[in-house]
């Protein structure tokens, strides 16, 4: 928000607003020197700390170095040329991939269906809204050893299974490398399915009744006016949730480290835990920003596509 | 005007790098390192982080140091074992990290071949203060693992080894079994436990540093020797009898020894957890488990565990069962259990000298390090007092820690002192790799053999 100068506020004050164009026939430039003083602390630690940081990551991704020693060997680009020849590496990417179409395709299902349900005002409505975000805000260093258990061979979740007489698909969970990425993928939806929530239930508070209920008048049923006018006008928050879900894919560290330390197998091995293997435990600090380096890349390219031209005209055109 | 707007613009943009490439350099001077300063040697505040001890245990140790140093505070972190490198890496490159930090042998956590570095060099210090025939009574085993060319890294406080078994005798009499000696009284016991709804035998499978132990046991009671040959380049890891000791390890998940979902559990806490509780009759740990024998310690360990209503109960180390009919002795292999170091960087340097030498050498330090029964002293001439140690049940549980404690006086295999971190990364992905049926035994030993680069 910018504060008009004296001159600015008598000259808006003869023509009668502050939109209407100058004398001179010229655009109003939109920078105003007060704005600079505002966000200078926050773009002076945005670029010396992160763009410092990603910087100093990718010369220390051509050195050969344990993280401690005074000598590191620089090696060019064989961290990369290692990498590419990794199968953990195309694991990890595979597992990233899975993770991200199946946590946004049912978050996103899960999302609009509950935002749909709770601006039908249901009794107790909040309640309902503060048990769906509660796990978005608990810490995955809790969640994880309840999670272990929960999904453990002789944990409730298949005594559950058992119970209602599906004991067949009660298998060890977390033991397999078949089942352990959909444990992980589970616990993922479980946790941030309420931000999606809010986030469509924000977005749907946007839509002009007055349409819904010309939409009603012309004999549109639920799933109608659902999926002709809730929908497309919720493309911007789609857009926006797949643009955070690609990124938060690349950047899956916590829960499965803490619940498998991406095990078995690399079963459910990311690249935020080979990166935090690699650095941490193998001490291979060169290969590990190698592994952040191309997933800075991945995010960039992702983050391109997702929000180009065609799609932004589309979300615009949702939107109006 | 446009003019006088594209120069202010360019103004404003300069300014914005020229601040954000002087904070960049600022941030880059941050990290560099300070001169130590030394300090005095019988006063000072010092830190100290380690994994282990339980922080009751070593705050008996600073008890005990700070009797004869009242004026040096020592201040101990117990860092989670999953957290340690991630901690200490940051902490020795700054320079307001720890005084004193925890080594161990080898190349798993806090790994002495890592921070070597970063540690000073402990041998004319101790010569300094000890005497020049210092390391004649310093039990060899936990000498040579914290030594890296020559320099004393670290000063080991004590050795732990592994290769036995603890059983909870309680659940034993329930089931009405005895503890086994061989392998197949051990899937027999097992498949007895089982029809009673008891957990036989625990292992947090999806944690390689434990799979390690078991597999270099089966190994040794098939072939005693043979693993340390191997890790050091001198036998192949597609020996025969490695091969039967990894088939050995596979059959284990299926024949009813370890507990279903085994790879999808940690030995920390969960495994650690279910055994205190008194859910599990047995598991396999090392003599880092004689702790969990005293009434303090087991009840310290269950609070910290966040178990609760267990009560302690007397569990008792076997030998693990033999594998073969040969009946080759149990085997023990072990190292020191940690040391402590001093860092390069310490501004306390003296005082945090003073409390390594103390605790690596004194005998009071290692008498109180015996008695904690944490680890084996790594003084020769220091053994458990047991006059002032109160275990669960002294009619039981005396005479077994006795025999554990005289077993390790012959153990010259090291556990994971000659164990690098490449090769024990390689060996878990191998046993990884078996259990979840992914490579046939011999097949993963053969890719064992073909990364270990020997």
């Amino acid at each position: 928000m910018t504060i008009a100068s004296a001159p600015a506020r008598r000259r808006a004050g003869k023509r009668g607003g502050l939109d209407r164009p100058a004398a001179t026939g010229h655009r109003r430039s939109g920078f105003r020197p007060a704005g600079y003083a505002w966000i200078l602390p926050a773009l002076v630690l945005s670029v010396g700390l992160i763009y410092y940081s990603i910087g100093y990551t990718g010369y220390i991704s051509t050195l050969s170095w344990n993280g401690t020693s005074p000598d590191p060997t620089q090696v060019g680009l064989h961290n990369f040329t290692q990498l590419f020849s990794d199968h953990v590496f195309w694991l990890a990417a595979q597992h990233t991939i899975i993770s991200f179409v199946a946590t946004f395709v049912i978050q996103t299902v899960l999302g609009v269906v509950l935002a749909v349900m709770l601006h039908s005002r249901p009794w107790a409505g909040v309640l309902y809204k503060i048990v769906l975000f509660v796990p978005v805000v608990l810490a995955p260093a809790i969640t994880a050893p309840v999670f272990r258990q929960i999904f453990a061979a002789n944990g409730p979740l298949n005594a559950l299974l058992q119970h209602v007489g599906l004991g067949a698909i009660a298998v060890p969970w977390l033991a397999q490398p078949g089942t352990s990425l959909m444990a992980i993928i589970a616990i993922s939806i479980w946790q941030w399915t309420g931000m999606t929530f809010i986030l469509y239930y924000a977005a749907m508070g946007q839509i002009d009744p007055e349409v819904l209920e010309a939409a009603e008048l012309d004999g549109a049923g639920n799933v109608r006016k659902l999926v002709s006018i809730v929908w497309p006008s919720l493309r911007g928050t789609t857009i926006a949730l797949l643009t955070l879900s690609a990124i938060g894919s690349l950047k899956t560290f916590d829960i499965p480290w803490l619940v498998t330390v991406g095990g078995p197998d690399y079963s459910t091995e990311f690249f935020g835990t080979m990166i935090y293997r690699q650095s941490i435990i193998l001490s291979q600090v060169g290969y590990g920003a190698a592994i952040s380096v191309m997933v800075i890349l991945l995010a960039l390219v992702m983050g391109v596509a997702i929000n180009v031209r065609p799609w932004r005209s589309r979300a615009a055109a949702g939107a109006s | 005007m446009v003019r006088s707007l594209c120069i202010r613009n360019a103004l404003r943009l300069a300014t914005v790098v020229a601040a954000g490439t002087l904070t960049a350099t600022a941030l880059a001077a941050c990290g560099s390192s300070t001169p130590a300063q030394v300090g005095s040697a019988t006063s000072g505040n010092i830190t100290w982080w380690g994994w282990t001890p339980q922080t009751n245990v070593g705050q008996q140790y600073i008890a005990a140091f700070n009797k004869q140093y009242p004026n040096i505070k020592v201040t101990y972190k117990q860092v989670a074992t999953a957290s340690y490198d991630a901690a200490i890496k940051p902490a020795l490159a700054s320079s307001v990290g720890p005084d004193v930090f925890d080594m161990a042998p080898g190349g798993g956590i806090g790994s002495v071949q890592l921070y070597s570095g970063s540690a000073v060099d402990l041998a004319p210090v101790v010569k300094a203060k000890v005497g020049p025939n210092w390391k004649s009574d310093i039990a060899p085993i936990g000498l040579k693992g914290l030594t890296v060319n020559g320099k004393v890294d670290a000063l080991s406080v004590g050795s732990t080894y592994a290769g036995s078994i603890w059983i909870n005798p309680g659940l034993f009499s329930k089931a009405g079994v005895t503890p086994p000696k061989t392998l197949d009284q051990w899937i027999s016991d097992c498949k007895t436990f089982a029809s009673k709804g008891i957990t036989c035998f625990e292992q947090g499978a999806g944690d390689n540093g434990f799979n390690q132990d078991m597999l270099h046991a089966i190994a040794d009671s098939i072939h005693p020797g043979l693993w340390s040959e191997a890790v050091a380049g001198k036998a192949k890891w597609t020996n025969p009898d490695l091969v039967k000791a990894m088939t050995v390890f596979k059959s284990m998940f299926s024949d009813g020894i370890f507990q279903k979902g085994a790879l999808g559990v940690q030995q920390y806490p969960d495994v650690n957890n279910d055994f205190l509780a008194g859910k599990t009759a047995m598991v396999m740990m090392g003599t880092w488990y004689m702790q969990y024998s005293t009434a303090d310690g087991a009840a310290a360990a269950v609070s910290a565990a966040g178990v609760s209503g267990a009560k302690p109960f007397p569990m008792v180390a076997i030998p693990f069962p033999s594998i073969t009919s040969a009946n080759n002795p149990a085997p023990l292999f072990g190292d020191a259990d940690y040391g402590v170091a001093v860092n390069v960087k310490s501004k306390q340097q003296k005082a945090a000298e003073t409390f390594v030498t103390w605790l690596g050498t004194n005998a009071k330090a290692q008498q109180v390090v015996a008695d904690s029964l944490n680890d084996i002293s790594s003084l020769k001439s220091v053994a458990p007092d047991w006059s002032s140690i109160k275990v669960v049940d002294q009619s039981t549980q005396e005479a077994a820690l006795k025999t554990l404690i005289a077993s390790t006086s012959n153990v010259s295999e090291a556990r994971l002192g000659d164990v690098g971190t490449a090769l024990g990364q390689a060996i878990g992905d191998a046993l990884q790799a078996v259990g979840t049926g992914q490579q046939t035994p011999s097949a993963a030993m053969a890719q064992l053999q073909s990364s270990s680069g020997q």
